[in-house]
């Protein structure tokens, strides 16, 4: 199992390595122009682009900066914010947190559901109830996630078809339409502020996560031990928990690790719609004010929360499978 | 959908490669079976209602404003019109007809986004064919730079690129099919591992073909299958892609009638019960993405089965 570890930490460093690479390729390599001349515009005298470009370093020879650009991932240190000149990091950590509590509540949702639909679903294989789960649920995963996003802001915290029905909205208006809560909330009173927000991710979530359950249980329920299991007289439930989930889920826990890593980036366009500032409207922001050094670290943070969550996935699915980690010897 | 890219590996469902049957179809065989495939295909519902809703919208977006009820930019009417006989969609903030900017707006994302899939997938399919069949350290360091990119949402890495690049649209459809090569690189070469030990590859090369025939003419043929689903797979993507990156403003820019721009305009206003210029433009992006879907679903069962 150590040695596992060990080989599973470095190939995590090394993809760590080339996505800050593919980073510092597309920022500072593609553009052409310096980013001074950039932000400064055309008709900015030289002189002044050159003082600019000194202040933030980017003057120096490319691979000077590639190094610097790499020691900053492994760090965690990005920098200073061209717009406000403050620490990249008192921008992008205070985010990460709101986005953390945001994807924390959409897993605490879409983790057991998504798990317990995809098992309902491969238990009715090709019936009409799985045809249901799996092709609803990828339709709804397949549409921009500030779709669904919008509908819910739209029915569940500003009750928009109170007008067309002529009935009070105030039976089902249960969210904000503005997710971040004021200072000094409970933790209670977080619930209605993140709900739909958190709802909206399950939506984009929850068919993947449903389907790759739903393929791993159907693939158990077929295999011999499931059925040496039932053969010897173990009760259903204790077939499928003791020894099916326990294979089949490991598809599961990657998508599931995949998301984490998703659901603090990826999902912009639902921060966007619930003006919730996250992640992803830090990300927005700074594209509007080509802040490139908070877009950079933020980008750079969800790639290492991507990394760190696959790689436990990883290392869980390898203490729940001893043929992984005895795999890796040979 | 939403852009998880499920691991090879995880999926049990695309464990086998769907084509590698042991056995080397003749050339006539293969086109017969081919031509079967083409019949269940076109026969299933599914693909039939994706089409319909495909083609309808690249009717409105060839025809654009020549069969649009009002002028897509004609701004003379009232602002906030709610839906009525003259305008059935209502009109957006600058009294827009939004039917006619919803039915124009298909221009936008049609012309972005089934080319960068197409270039996405070409490449792709060169790149995952040489991982593939030549393996060894090329394949190896490809892969990790493949997984590097995968790390990452391509929405957040497109936003990052046409930030620095630009947002114009030859930029977009390139940093799209740029982003689509590594996740079409990995499943043409998934499909390439399984075909390269069977015994017409080893036959090709002990007739001394070369490495580029044995690939494309050979190889290429039995791989076909995945390649044409994830073709239709990645056009679902791209829509998704272009639609979302409109909506956070690296789209065409205004006044031009891009639905995801149109919602972005659209729901700061939905507080007021404004919920028109939302909704629309909204369901037609679902609509387009479904429709892909529902075509990617069936051409995928038909040729995975």
């Amino acid at each position: 199992m150590g040695r596992y570890i060990a080989r599973r930490i470095a190939s995590a460093i090394v993809t760590l390595w080339l996505l800050a690479t593919i980073v510092f390729v597309i920022v500072s390599v593609l553009p052409g122009e310096s980013i001074g001349r950039k932000i400064l515009g055309a008709f900015a005298p030289e002189s002044e682009v050159a003082a600019f470009n000194q202040r933030l370093g980017t003057d120096r020879p490319l691979l000077n900066q590639y190094f610097s650009s790499i020691k900053s991932v492994f760090t965690l240190d990005f920098g200073t914010s061209y717009q406000s000149g403050a620490d990249v990091n008192d921008i992008i950590f205070p985010a990460l947190f709101r986005s953390g509590k945001l994807a924390l509540l959409a897993l605490i949702i879409v983790i057991p559901l998504a798990i317990s639909a995809g098992i309902f679903a491969a238990r009715r294989k090709d019936k009409f109830a799985d045809r249901a789960i799996v092709t609803t649920g990828l339709a709804l995963s397949s549409i921009p996630d500030f779709i669904p996003a919008a509908v819910l802001l739209s029915v569940f915290a500003i009750g928009v078809p109170t007008s067309v029905l002529g009935v009070s909205s105030s039976l089902w208006t249960f969210g904000k339409p503005f997710a971040n809560p004021p200072p000094g909330t409970s933790v209670i009173g977080h619930f209605p502020y993140l709900i739909l927000p958190a709802l909206a991710m399950v939506i984009a979530y929850f068919g993947y996560i449903a389907r790759m359950t739903r393929a791993g249980v159907s693939n158990g329920l077929n295999a011999d031990y499931a059925r040496t299991a039932t053969m010897k007289g173990l009760p259903p439930g204790k077939v499928m928990r003791g020894h099916i989930l326990r294979n089949a889920l490991a598809p599961t826990i990657t998508v599931i690790s995949v998301s984490i890593g998703y659901l603090f980036g990826g999902i912009i366009g639902v921060e966007k719609v619930f003006n919730y500032a996250g992640l992803g409207s830090t990300m927005l922001t700074a594209v509007g004010a080509q802040d490139i050094p908070v877009l950079q670290g933020a980008v750079l943070l969800v790639g290492i929360i991507y990394m760190l969550s696959t790689l436990a996935a990883d290392l869980l699915i390898a203490y729940l499978n001893p043929r992984v980690r005895l795999e890796s010897k040979r | 959908m939403s852009e998880i890219e499920v691991p090879v590996e995880a999926s049990m469902e695309d464990q086998s490669p769907p084509v590698a049957t042991p056995e080397v179809k003749v050339a006539s065989e293969r086109k017969q079976s081919r031509r079967e495939n083409w019949r269940l295909i076109r026969r299933r519902p599914s693909f039939i209602i994706g089409n319909l809703i495909v083609w309808f919208w690249v009717v409105c977006a060839i025809l654009g404003e020549r069969i649009t009820p009002h002028h897509p930019l004609d701004f003379r009417t009232t602002p906030h019109l709610s839906p009525n006989g003259d305008f059935p969609f209502g009109t957006d903030q600058t009294g827009r007809d939004v039917l006619s900017r919803v039915m124009a707006g298909a221009f936008d994302v049609l012309k972005i986004a089934p080319l960068a899939a197409l270039i996405g997938v070409l490449l792709g399919v060169v790149l995952g064919m040489l991982m593939g069949y030549l393996g060894g350290w090329l394949d190896n360091f490809l892969s990790r730079i493949v997984e590097a990119f995968l790390a990452l949402p391509v929405v957040l890495i497109a936003l990052l690129a046409v930030t620095t690049l630009g947002k114009s649209s030859g930029v977009v459809t390139g940093v799209v099919a740029v982003l689509f090569i590594p996740v079409v690189a990995r499943t043409v070469r998934a499909a390439v591992l399984g075909e390269r030990e069977l015994d017409y590859v080893t036959s090709a090369k002990l007739r001394g073909e070369n490495g580029a025939f044995v690939m494309f003419r050979e190889v290429l043929p039995n791989v076909s299958g995945p390649i044409i689903v994830e073709l239709t797979v990645r056009v679902g993507y791209a829509v998704f892609t272009v639609a979302t990156l409109a909506f956070l403003g690296a789209g065409p820019p205004p006044p031009s009638p891009d639905w995801g721009a149109q919602v972005s305009d659209g729901f700061r206003v939905l507080s007021a019960g404004i919920w028109w210029t939302t909704f629309f433009p909204a369901a037609a992006i679902a609509s387009l993405v479904i429709a892909v879907n529902l075509i990617a679903d069936s051409v995928q069962s038909v040729l995975d089965a």
